[in-house]
């Protein structure tokens, strides 16, 4: 019942659900049940990245001429960005490897969550380079209501799941007397609880992202914020291969072959998860109320912001084997697509297409004076 | 020295340093009379232009080897009328958009599924293994090519 670091049972590896199996063990790659999940990791190694390679010396003047309504846009996304991945480079470690089964599936998870700590450093790159005084900023992400508001329906979920499987653990099923209150643990409803953390975290992963992803492309469409918006291109590949990983665990389970209960589970949730995307999708349309609460910036404003959210949301919905909750059929920001690319992903300036870099490496204007003490 | 001096003796035999007369010439540095070059004997008589869009995708391999030839399968679409077809492309994906179909996508890689599209009639073979999760009736045009005619239903 205790977590055991190394598990002294002899098993077959093969025959374990994805989770609430015996503990793994052995580490061994060389067969898995689910080589996606081996195939995930290898992807998301090829991908590694350091945000100091990303040159961010034009975003500081960018930044520095932006008007104030603009400052307040690029900031507050970098905020609820650092929320967002603070969460994520812990929570999946914490809440899913005491009880993951399969060893490809736990390295993935630390594979994931890592490259999430990869983000938060690079947000942090991000705002020591563009402002003088990065405490403001992060100081503001626990005080500020807006991103608040967001972060608990993030994280109810994962620490649901934390604190029953600690009493699972410790006490195991049944009634338990804690703390005077008497709570129930079975491992039907913890399953049910892991069910709800990872929709949750598809949710985080597949829509709460790409608000933010939206406005740093806009700015970056103008030619403003270029390295910024290198950095969030490259966290968006990496975010797609996230999002790619909680789709095959929900769908595995769906088919029920995994673990019969989790079939079961998936049909009953089915409402509660709609619900969790319709709820994310609200409340990342009030985000995009309050980011543009002060003026719209060029090529983006809340409407079809809020057109993007539902067009997103029903493509995640979709893609899960769910129906879609909004009317719109069309993505309102088509050139968001070519941001999201991963192809042209480059890091070192010379090679990539910022295009700062490229004016200011040849002057290309030129006048008549210029030829002036030319003679033939 | 021995071998040499075998050489030298049917020397001439070889070379002719004097010739008795010059019956062909490789060259002439006065050009005939062009006057009576007919339009047709010119090698190419006008400019040809390329019909139509030069960057499209072309309709005929470059080069025709027997047993190699590419098939160009129809690739219908749900609410088309006319089916287009599967050509040189790299990818089903890079097919459609090149004849003015917009699908979403992604990353174009296999691996975020962006680019779902329902299949209805006809099979794909995949260039490289989706890593994204596909759904039964499902394809990923980014990392495919048709292995028959299509028949496909847009997402959305």
């Amino acid at each position: 019942m205790a977590y055991q670091t190394f598990n002294r049972n002899t098993f077959d590896a093969f025959s374990q659900p994805m989770f609430f199996g015996e503990h793994v063990n052995v580490s061994r790659y060389d067969t898995q049940k689910y080589k996606i999940f081996e195939q995930l990791i290898e992807k998301q190694l090829s991908f590694f990245w350091r945000p100091e390679e990303v040159d961010l010396s034009t975003d500081r003047k960018d930044f520095a001429n932006l008007p104030d309504h603009e400052k307040h846009i690029f900031l507050s996304n970098l905020k609820y960005q650092t929320l967002l991945d603070s969460i994520q480079g812990r929570s999946p470690n914490v809440a899913l490897l005491p009880i993951v089964s399969l060893p490809e599936l736990e390295t993935w998870i630390e594979t994931w969550s890592f490259s999430e700590t990869i983000h938060s450093r690079s947000y942090t790159h991000i705002i020591r380079n563009v402002i003088s005084d990065p405490a403001s900023v992060f100081d503001d992400i626990v005080s500020n209501e807006y991103i608040t508001k967001r972060a608990e329906s993030v994280t109810k979920y994962y620490d649901d799941l934390i604190e029953g499987v600690t009493y699972y653990q410790n006490l195991g099923e049944g009634q338990h007397q804690i703390n005077g209150e008497t709570v129930d643990i079975s491992l039907r409803d913890l399953k049910r609880k892991l069910y709800l953390t990872v929709a949750s975290v598809n949710v985080l992963e597949a829509i709460r992202f790409y608000v933010s992803f939206a406005c740093s492309f806009a700015f970056a469409e103008r030619a403003k914020m270029e390295g910024n918006a290198k950095i969030i291109k490259l966290i968006a590949r990496d975010e797609a291969l996230h999002l790619t990983g909680t789709q095959h665990m929900l769908q595995i389970w769906a088919m029920g072959k995994d673990d019969p209960e989790m079939g079961e589970i998936t049909k009953e949730c089915r409402e509660e998860v709609i619900e969790i995307f319709r709820e994310a999708a609200e409340q990342e349309k009030e985000w995009a109320e309050y980011l543009f609460k002060d003026g719209s910036m060029i090529g983006l404003n809340k409407d079809i912001l809020c057109q993007y959210v539902e067009y997103i949301t029903n493509q995640r919905l979709a893609a899960i084997g769910l129906d879609s909750i909004f009317p719109t059929k069309q993505n309102p920001l088509p050139w968001i697509n070519a941001w999201l690319v991963s192809d042209n992903v480059q890091v070192a300036p010379q090679e990539a297409e910022i295009s700062s870099y490229l004016v200011g490496a040849i002057d290309s204007a030129l006048s008549l004076e210029d030829f002036s003490d030319i003679e033939l | 020295m021995l071998a040499m001096n075998d050489k030298t003796d049917d020397l001439d035999s070889d070379f002719h340093l004097e010739d008795d007369a010059i019956d062909h010439q490789d060259f002439q540095l006065e050009s005939p009379d062009v006057s009576d070059v007919s339009e047709e004997s010119l090698p190419q008589p006008e400019l040809y232009l390329p019909l139509g869009n030069p960057e499209a995708p072309q309709e005929e391999q470059q080069l025709e080897i027997q047993g190699f030839e590419k098939p160009v399968y129809a690739v219908q679409i749900d609410d088309m009328k006319e089916p287009l077809a599967f050509h040189f492309a790299n990818n089903l994906l890079e097919s459609l958009e090149a004849q003015g179909v917009q699908l979403p996508y992604q990353c174009r890689e296999g691996y975020c599924g962006g680019c779902r599209t329902d299949l209805i009639e006809g099979e794909v073979a995949y260039l490289q293994e989706p890593m994204a999760w596909i759904n039964e009736g499902e394809i990923l045009p980014c990392c495919c090519v048709p292995k028959t005619p299509l028949k496909l239903k847009l997402k959305g």
